[in-house]
């Protein structure tokens, strides 16, 4: 009887010192995501199976998941830093400017190291720039992120419209909806944050990318005509009916639902909507690119990784080896399959061949064939690259714009002044 | 002696607890205001540097205004509205009572984030409640985007409001008619006054302490609002409804520059402080 306890004792004891090893063994990374299951980056189903292949292939790597609705991801962030509380290892936005924010007050670990050692050949110079700062890199992005016009395909095909190659083109679309009575774009700004984007969009193609790093990364003014012309562009849009009524009071689910609904042609939008347009449009859903609006611009869309992979200063060795390890097996080639497939999310350094032979849906293929044609003169989105104050600024004044509030003039010259207070108290991201 | 330390004891928790989360916090906020940040940390000392910022910004004058101006229309409407239907409410039935102020009460039950989405749907200028009404009552060229338009975006905000806060109104004005001697009433009626005379010359009055409670309150209320306001225009279009918390939220949470967000905050608390103040002195006096 005495025998058999101690024989158990010892099994009991060899049990538990086998499992403390393993769990000494184990390097448990705190991950914070904005990968959910629906609305904009609705790729959670991607992100839940690349945990299970990452964590199966680095048998000492546990991850500690977090999700952060998108939302409201930069603002937990940015508790959770001033709080040195910072995750391990994080996926958030907005880019460039406010990463260059966490890397000026080190908040955040230079991974040039580990870029040296797994490579990531996919993150291009354009990429790696945006996600520098005084010449070390902070981040990993991932996913590419593009504008594009969604349109309602049978709406177009009943109307008689054809896909615009031209603005002039794209005008005459307009008109020719106004005139059946259809809402052209469905376009809401309670948010604040799609004029931003549109905005981008507009700036690009009235002006172009050389010109844009004029003002981004050198010392021309937004009082530019290139700039004016777009924010011309955006107001004649509010004025002459090319959204539904009272688009600012309008949220930007409530815009989606408009044009998901058939009310409304078209939806100038961005990739991280594709999830929720593919799978609620109940017609014949197509994308196709804005044409250039200023006069020899190249055509091209606004684009950039939105989002980034970025790990803790103040994490230990081993937890910054875990994450870039892991994060090197979450972008590697093979698993950026599972990303397009689960997550309708196209990560960088996939082609048009890739998407060809993988098995997503045709309205993928469509926005990113297009978008990646013009990888040479695609332009800045402004959210990543101007800095929060400067944001703060434009989200309101952009609504002044687009209402018919502020006139092109003295929005520029406010938003040019706002640059200027940013450049002053070195807030500007350049790459 | 004895007594003074007994009693002492007994407040302490409450007063520990009282410093600990209210006390420091305040304290650490004024501290806080002194320091230039960046990105949520420390960058150095500043002074009176966040201070000296708040003349030159427009932001922070306009976000005052509103408020002021809400404190005039929380005046103007809830108020008035809630004393005349207690007045009217107080001579009926006991059951007539119970039902409408049951009803009226019922929206300040109704936590100040679903209000603004109660009245973000009734003001949608998709498929507003509103516009809808006005269409099928012949008046469709009144509907407007409400709060899309900087001309009425605060004034229709300040309505959800109001209808949160009338039903409160009216059950504290009910409650203080109630306590009215009725003789004052009958002695009025004997000398032949009407209904308005009554209200007039003997209702208003005697609700002079009540309508400074409410008065007062209502001011520190509009001075500290926040929810109803980002959830349903997070200040916009442009500035048109921004409002000093909306401006802290932003200035902290996104911008990250928590030094100017603790100087709006000290201002706003010293605002708050100061009507807590004179409340006090005119409710003290007899």
């Amino acid at each position: 009887m005495k025998r058999n306890r101690l024989l158990a004792i010892m099994t009991g004891t060899c049990a538990l010192a086998a499992l403390a090893a393993t769990a000494a063994a184990e390097t448990s990374v705190v991950q914070w995501d904005q990968f959910s299951s629906s609305g904009a980056t609705s790729s959670g189903p991607a992100m839940e199976a690349l945990i299970k292949v990452c964590e199966g292939e680095l048998k000492d790597v546990k991850i500690n998941r977090t999700v952060a609705p998108s939302i409201g991801i930069r603002d937990a962030y940015r508790l959770a830093v001033s709080a040195d509380k910072t995750p391990d290892l994080a996926y958030t936005w907005p880019a460039a400017s406010v990463l260059a924010g966490y890397a000026r007050t080190n908040k955040i670990a230079p991974l040039d190291a580990y870029y040296d050692k797994y490579k990531w050949e996919n993150v291009t110079p354009f990429y790696r720039g945006r996600n520098s700062y005084q010449g070390k890199i902070y981040a990993v992005p991932m996913e590419q992120d593009l504008m594009g016009v969604y349109y309602n395909r049978d709406l177009f095909k009943k109307l008689g419209l054809e896909v615009p190659t031209t603005y002039a083109g794209f005008k005459d679309v307009v008109e020719k909806l106004k005139a059946a009575s259809v809402v052209p774009i469905a376009f809401g700004n309670k948010d604040r944050w799609p004029a931003t984007n549109t905005m981008s969009l507009l700036m690009g193609l009235s002006t172009g990318r050389a010109n844009e790093e004029k003002v981004f990364f050198g010392d021309e003014a937004w009082t530019n005509p290139g700039f004016k012309l777009a924010a011309e562009t955006f107001q004649q849009w509010g004025k002459d009916g090319y959204f539904p009524r009272g688009f600012n009071g309008i949220g930007v689910d409530e815009a989606n639902a408009l044009f998901l609904g058939g009310k409304a042609a078209m939806n100038v939008g961005g990739s991280w909507f594709l999830q929720d347009m593919a799978r609620n449009a109940k017609f014949d859903i197509g994308v196709f690119m804005l044409p250039p609006i200023g006069d020899g611009v190249a055509p091209g869309t606004m684009w950039g990784e939105g989002s980034q992979w970025q790990i803790s200063a103040s994490a230990s060795d081993a937890v910054k080896d875990a994450a870039a390890a892991y994060v090197n097996c979450l972008t590697s080639p093979a698993n950026r399959q599972t990303w397009v497939e689960k997550g309708y999310t196209v990560p960088i350094g996939t082609t048009a061949e890739d998407l060809a032979k993988w098995n997503t849906l045709p309205l993928v293929k469509e926005f990113f064939g297009q978008g990646l044609a013009t990888a040479d003169s695609n332009f800045y989105d402004l959210h990543t690259t101007l800095p929060e104050s400067v944001t703060q600024v434009l989200y309101p004044e952009l609504q002044k714009l687009v209402g018919g509030d502020a006139t092109p003039d003295a929005f520029l010259a406010t938003m040019q002044d706002a640059w200027k207070v940013a450049i002053d108290k070195g807030e500007r991201w350049a790459p | 002696m004895q007594n003074g330390r007994t009693a002492f004891l007994f407040v302490a928790p409450a007063l520990v607890l009282y410093a600990v989360f209210v006390g420091l916090p305040i304290l650490q906020v004024f501290a806080y205001s002194f320091f230039t940040w960046d990105s949520g940390t420390i960058r150095g000392f500043g002074g009176l540097e966040n201070y000296t910022r708040l003349v030159a910004d427009g932001v922070f004058w306009t976000a005052l205004s509103h408020n002021a101006i809400w404190v005039v229309l929380t005046l103007a409407f809830p108020l008035m509205a809630g004393l005349i239907t207690a007045s009217i409410l107080a001579e009926r039935s006991p059951r007539t009572v119970r039902l409408l102020s049951v009803l009226y009460f019922l929206p300040r039950t109704i936590p100040m984030v679903v209000v603004g989405i109660i009245w973000l749907w009734i003001y949608s200028p998709i498929f507003g409640l509103l516009n809808w009404f006005l269409d099928s009552v012949g008046l469709g060229n009144l509907g407007a985007a409400w709060l899309a338009e900087p001309n009425t975006a605060l004034l229709s905000l300040n309505i959800a409001g109001a209808w949160t806060f009338f039903g409160f109104c009216n059950i504290i004005y009910l409650a203080a008619i109630q306590s009215i001697d009725p003789s004052l009433y009958e002695a009025a009626s004997l000398d032949g006054a009407t209904w308005w005379q009554k209200f007039r010359f003997v209702t208003t009055p005697l609700l002079r302490s009540t309508t400074l409670f409410l008065g007062l309150y209502a001011a520190i209320e509009a001075m500290r609002f926040f929810d109803l306001v980002y959830v349903t225009t997070s200040g916009g279009p442009g500035y048109s409804t921004e409002v000093l918390t909306t401006h802290i939220y932003k200035t902290f949470f996104l911008v990250g520059d928590f030094g100017y967000a603790a100087a709006l905050s000290v201002v706003l608390l010293a605002i708050v402080l100061s009507i807590s103040g004179i409340s006090y002195r005119m409710l003290r006096k007899p």
